[in-house]
């Protein structure tokens, strides 16, 4: 197989992984943030990073990010319910929150923006160490009227920080559209802070994917941040059992029709990567891993009462 | 042995933890070239601004405090000077974040931040909020308060080695305005361990930062009322140092807690509720809270002077609590 092969291949298992993940979720508990439309994104920026890069995702794709860091696929959906096995042992909502054993930043009490600055100081650190690492926050294009977003772009420029701040700009803040939100172009804000605002078709995986690579490459190189904006559209509800009566149906069903997983297959078939009958192989296997780690989490057990002892609350001397 | 300000115990606290261990550094507004606010920093960048460890920030304390805990989280050791406690609105989110890290994370995660904040009524116009009761409210945060040059050094560095958030706070009326000798061989203060710095029978006065001071100058005016003082010194906000506290009480049967907090949502009263708790059967009054009044920080020195406790107001009060008690008809009555 073919490096190229190679990519595609794990660029197309991270897309039909979310897909299949989201379905999975989705049918079980109707506050899932869904992902439909959105995959493109998330494969193409969360592929390859290293375990010693920080990554602090949009929560929309948290666990898909936590999956491309290398989170074992049962503790990680145990974690989406809570269930003692998770990472977060119960403590705290697994689908914002992903492993920081990873190095994954998460929503740690629910408030977009932070986040943010975290990211930027896990970059701050891995200037100060001399390390070739680097870290990616992603945000929405709801965060980005927020001023920690502001301000994490404008101290990372400042300091020439090694950091990829990605905007998955699915043109909704929960109901509020992108036009209520954001004035102006997000990607244009880089100029703006000092750095170069690229803005991709969030649709396309490839062009994800390249944008990102590039933006890895020259903050590894110390040359600083660069703002991607990833543009594409929610077609999914805020939550699964979101009535969406703010929105019109054809401009979902307009959206649907641009789906970057039909998309990203055809362009593999057509150009002859892989075969149909190869595609639902991988298809079936990752369905097959997703449907036995989730049933096996939901039988997991609930954390005990003990979780909230206030023993657990501070770090004690290292052992 | 060397005779040093609050200020400057700080600033050696923070050059010693630098030299030895490369993992320590500090960021803030105006802590470069300048020497920080009050000269919070004096010195640090002229010995460590060329290895980028003294760090000018922007005008952006929320991402300042944000970026100290993503750097902390990936093994460094950051101090963040906030300026003021008045600023502390602007951190808030991410002071909450931080202190439930380790926890959220089951134990994985470690937030070794030291949040340095200047606050109080003293010799400088505004910016004296004592805001800390806020900071009280969110778990797995520590909050300290020393009182002396010697407390200082040695918490600061307890602090900058500690593995949780610390707040520490730094106050105004204190930072330049003693010396106090200190030697090499400086003794550990560890965070949540209190001080008592005078003994006595009749009664228990708490209190952190300035208010050690008024404590101490009520204890002797008792004293020469023949009103024998305990006067402890908290030095660790939180967590408290429940037994000290308790201890001193159950033998005293009388309490005064004192705070420069305006009282509403005061940290002050937790120790009063602990005390109803586990000391009532040996109190011998009530509980006394001798705070500032709930409203905002006056800006005139004669108001900002009548708004904070003064000694006036513990000796009085501790008159009262004496006086209310038949078994001590023997002590003569304050008389104002």
């Amino acid at each position: 197989m073919t490096q190229k092969n190679n990519l595609y291949q794990e660029l197309y298992s991270l897309m039909i992984f979310s897909r299949i993940l989201d379905k999975t979720i989705g049918a079980h508990d109707g506050h899932w943030h869904g992902l439909e439309g959105e995959e493109a994104i998330v494969a193409g920026v969360y592929h390859g990073l290293r375990q010693t890069d920080i990554l602090a995702p949009h929560y929309r794709g948290s666990p898909v990010a936590a999956y491309a860091k290398g989170a074992d696929l049962r503790r990680m959906i145990a974690g989406l319910f809570s269930k003692s096995t998770g990472y977060n042992a119960g403590r705290h909502r697994g689908d914002i929150c992903a492993p920081a054993q990873f190095n994954l930043i998460g929503l740690y009490t629910g408030s977009l923006g932070p986040p943010l600055g975290y990211a930027t100081g896990a970059a701050l650190a891995v200037k100060l160490d001399g390390r070739d690492d680097v870290a990616v926050a992603v945000f929405g294009d709801g965060a980005s009227s927020r001023g920690d977003c502001h301000e994490a772009m404008n101290l990372a420029s400042v300091q020439k920080l090694p950091i990829v701040f990605v905007c998955q700009n699915n043109q909704f803040a929960i109901s509020t559209p992108a036009a209520h939100g954001v004035s102006g172009s997000i990607a244009a804000r880089g100029a703006g802070f000092g750095m170069p605002g690229i803005a991709v078709d969030g649709n396309d995986v490839l062009a994800v994917h390249s944008a990102m690579q590039a933006a890895i490459a020259k903050a590894r190189k110390g040359e600083g941040p660069t703002l991607i904006e990833a543009q594409t559209y929610r077609v999914a509800g805020h939550f699964y059992s979101d009535s969406e009566d703010y929105r019109a149906q054809a401009e979902i069903d307009h959206w649907r029709k641009k789906d970057p997983l039909d998309h990203f297959r055809k362009h593999l078939i057509t150009h002859q990567f892989f075969t149909k009958a190869e595609l639902e192989t991988i298809d079936n296997d990752i369905e097959q891993n997703i449907t036995s780690a989730f049933e096996q989490a939901l039988k997991d057990p609930a954390p005990n009462v003990d979780q909230l002892s206030e023993e657990y609350v501070y770090a004690g001397e290292l052992k | 042995m060397t005779r040093r300000t609050f200020q400057q115990a700080c600033v050696d606290a923070i050059a010693e933890e630098m030299r030895h261990n490369q993992d320590v550094f500090i960021m803030g507004e105006d802590i470069g070239a300048f020497g920080g606010p009050l000269k919070s920093t004096d010195g640090l960048w002229e010995e460590f601004g060329s290895q980028g460890r003294v760090i000018d920030m922007p005008i952006s304390e929320g991402t300042i405090v944000g970026a100290a805990i993503g750097a902390a989280l990936q093994g460094k050791r950051p101090i963040v000077d906030l300026m003021f406690l008045e600023f502390l609105g602007l951190v808030m989110q991410q002071l909450l974040d931080s202190g439930a890290m380790h926890y959220y994370s089951a134990g994985h995660m470690r937030v070794p931040v030291v949040i340095r904040a200047k606050y109080g009524v003293g010799p400088f116009p505004g910016h004296a909020y004592d805001l800390h009761s806020w900071a009280a409210n969110v778990p797995g945060i520590k909050i300290v308060a020393p009182s002396t040059p010697r407390d200082a050094k040695a918490m600061m560095i307890s602090a900058i080695r500690d593995d949780n958030p610390v707040l520490f706070l730094e106050h105004m009326a204190l930072y330049h305005a003693g010396k106090e000798d200190i030697t090499e061989d400086l003794p550990v203060v560890p965070i949540g361990k209190a001080n008592i710095i005078r003994q006595g029978n009749d009664l228990t006065i708490i209190g952190a930062g300035l208010m050690v001071n008024r404590a101490k100058q009520a204890a002797k005016k008792l004293a020469q009322l023949g009103i024998e003082s305990d006067v402890i010194d908290l030095r660790t906000i939180i967590p408290l140092d429940k037994e000290t506290v308790i201890t001193s009480v159950k033998k005293t049967g009388r309490v005064i807690i004192l705070s420069e907090a305006v009282r509403a949502g005061n940290s002050a009263h937790e120790i009063a509720s602990l005390l109803a708790d586990h000391a009532f059967n040996w109190l011998k009054a009530p509980i006394k809270l001798i705070s500032s009044p709930t409203i905002p920080v006056p800006f005139h020195r004669d108001l900002e002077k009548a708004f904070i406790p003064n000694v006036d107001d513990i000796v009085e009060t501790a008159c009262s609590l004496l006086d209310n008690n038949a078994d001590n008809k023997g002590i003569l009555a304050y008389e104002r």
